[in-house]
């Protein structure tokens, strides 16, 4: 049985989980997190999934209302075949974060192999079909995100390299060089977000700065949690913080984020911000199955605002 | 007492080592890991200084016959404390790498600080002044070292990334020496052999005929810990991320009392190297993380050994 709890900031759909193994009509063995997006006509998510051989792909869904979703049935995000991709996405390809940049849909995903993890960039028009643009990282970067337009000139990305598990920030005048790389935030011992943190949803632009949402992994002796906080970078130095919440503003709670194949985790890769002020926070819960939370933009701008109280 | 073993492809200078604790003209904990520069008929050695408050930092030393060196009164290069720099390198600098490109020496440097190692550019031309040009790589990044020259209009490097991963050498290319990309894996550790766990670019590379000769630590973990050796890999002078050949032996072995015993015991490691009009190369490495030594050999050998003993597995 299921119960609606009201504590966190995001407030769960009581229709969750939207999407289940049960909805899809292939086999696999799990699906995971989603990349979100809204455009002119549909919602679209990117889901990952977790194939009964154990590697990942991914497949678009579409939707509406941005609550029923259509699984499509064929993937839109195989492991390549072609140089250079095939050698760097042999194990599989995940995480999808879709950013609307230039009229262009992109879309940043972690390629793993038996090199480790990188980050991949690819572009589409339809959801349909893509065209792979480069490996953009060193290994073991995972968790990446473009920024939706420039910032003093140049392409922008977060990430978050392995060394110290922090969220990172770099430039690009191409999208296929990348530098200027800088720290952006970093764990904090004996919070929430203790272990590591990582992108959960691309940058979005506020009046106070760039808005996101993160991970966090806090790691107990049964395993690590995972948990979603947000923060607030500055418009024009994203290396600087200026909000960051204290509290998560979404944590596992429910059955089905709690028991899956990952238990007590909830992840990000993407959230639909509406004319009317809400956002639609798409997450994977266990690693089993997408849900969907719903919170004002103003009530997680506050929350990032309001930092330093901790209830 | 030493030994002069002959079973290496390197040579031992007789005089190793070359420098020690007692040639720094100021207090520190070691020097090792120098870089070599030939100017006319000066060598300069960029070294790795620990002070003994436990960073790194850089000083330099002089020769005329690239054997015999004086270390200058004061460290030429100090970590940053203020800004991005400083930021990044809080804990020291370490393991610098040499290469000339039309005139201007480039530095290529570890970078250490709270947020993990980096690779640092910074140029100078005369090891005196030096200009930091740019962080250029992701944490948990080093031993990074420049071509001499760009190779389809383009600069490469050779770094080492690691991670959840093994520690393998990749290749990276850039356009402006501060974005980089197109980033591909070169050579990965061998299982069962002498760099089974771990490997990294040691000396900037040396074109030859046959191929960009590069020398690289190797790294095998044993129940008492690591053992660095020297070893290489030949690449494609076109298309650097193609092997031409990788040796399966190493160049040079921890054997001597100099290389065994000290703050890391069993390592040699190569920041660097001279060919000599005559075709000798005279490598210079740091030993145990102690001290700094030379070792000989003729170019044509080392490429030859590299050529016949090729094991690319």
């Amino acid at each position: 049985m299921l119960i609606v709890r009201g504590r966190d900031i995001v407030r769960r759909c009581k229709g969750n989980p939207l999407i289940t193994i049960d909805d899809l009509g292939f086999r696999c063995a799990d699906v995971c997190n989603a990349g979100a997006i809204k455009t002119e006509s549909e919602y679209i998510l990117l889901l990952t999934i977790q194939t009964q051989a154990g590697f990942s792909i991914v497949y678009p869904a579409r939707s509406t209302d941005g609550y029923t979703f259509d699984v499509s049935s064929t993937p839109l995000l195989e492991r390549a075949n072609e140089a250079p991709f095939a050698t760097y996405e042999n194990q599989g390809v995940l995480d999808p974060r879709v950013t609307y940049l230039e009229g262009t849909y992109y879309i940043v995903y972690d390629a793993l192999s038996d090199h480790g993890y990188r980050l991949a960039l690819a572009s589409t028009k339809d959801f349909e079909s893509v065209e792979r643009l480069g490996l953009i990282s060193e290994p073991d970067t995972k968790a990446g995100a473009l920024f939706p337009r420039k910032l003093n000139g140049k392409y922008a990305r977060l990430e978050r390299p392995w060394a110290g598990g922090s969220i990172w920030v770099s430039y690009s005048d191409d999208l296929r060089y990348w530098g200027w790389s800088e720290v952006v935030m970093t764990p904090r011992g004996g919070f929430w977000d203790a272990s590591r943190i990582g992108v959960a949803t691309p940058p979005m632009e506020m009046r106070e700065g760039w808005l996101f949402v993160y991970y966090g992994i806090k790691d107990t002796s049964a395993g690590p949690l995972f948990r979603l906080g947000a923060a607030i970078l500055d418009p024009d130095e994203p290396h600087i913080v200026k909000y960051r919440t204290n509290v998560p503003i979404l944590a596992p709670r429910e059955e089905y984020e709690r028991i899956g194949d990952v238990p007590n985790l909830v992840f990000s890769c993407g959230a639909v911000l509406e004319p009317n002020g809400e956002m639609k926070l798409y997450y994977g819960a266990a690693n089993s199955c997408i849900c969907v939370g719903t919170t004002k933009v103003d009530d997680i701008l506050a929350a990032c605002q309001e930092s330093d109280k901790e209830f | 007492m030493l030994f002069k073993i002959g079973r290496d492809i390197f040579h031992r200078w007789e005089g190793n080592p070359a420098l020690t604790l007692a040639d720094i003209p100021f207090r520190c904990n070691t020097v090792f890991n120098g870089t070599p520069v030939k100017r006319g008929d000066e060598y300069l050695l960029l070294l790795r200084i620990e002070g003994q408050q436990g960073y790194s930092f850089f000083a330099l030393a002089k020769s005329r016959d690239g054997f015999r060196f004086d270390v200058e009164e004061k460290p030429v290069l100090l970590p940053a404390r203020d800004g991005v720099w400083g930021r990044y390198e809080s804990q020291g600098i370490e393991d610098p790498r040499a290469t000339c490109i039309d005139g201007t020496y480039y530095i290529m440097y570890t970078a250490t600080g709270d947020y993990g190692h980096r690779i640092a550019l910074a140029k100078t031309d005369d090891f005196h002044a030096f200009e930091r040009v740019a962080l250029i790589s992701e944490p948990g990044n080093k031993d990074g070292v420049l071509f001499p020259e760009k190779i389809n209009g383009q600069y490469v490097r050779l770094d080492r990334p690691i991670g959840l991963g093994t520690g393998s050498i990749w290749i990276s290319y850039s356009n402006d020496l501060y974005s980089w990309g197109d980033s591909k894996v070169l050579i990965s550790p061998r299982s069962g052999y002498w760099d089974s766990y771990r490997i990294g670019a040691s000396a900037p590379p040396i074109r030859t005929k046959e191929g960009w000769l590069e020398i690289y630590h190797g790294v095998k973990m044993t129940s008492a810990g690591p053992v660095y050796r020297a070893g290489t890999v030949l690449l494609d002078l076109e298309a650097p991320s193609k092997v031409v050949a990788r040796c399966s032996v190493p160049l040079l072995s921890p054997r001597e009392d100099y290389e065994r015993v000290g703050d890391v015991g069993n390592v040699v490691f190569a920041c660097g190297a001279i060919v000599e009009p005559t075709g000798e190369v005279k490598m210079y490495y740091g030993a145990a993380d102690t001290c700094v030594c030379v070792a000989t050999a003729p170019l044509q050998e080392v490429v030859d050994c590299t050529l016949n003993h090729n094991s690319q597995n």
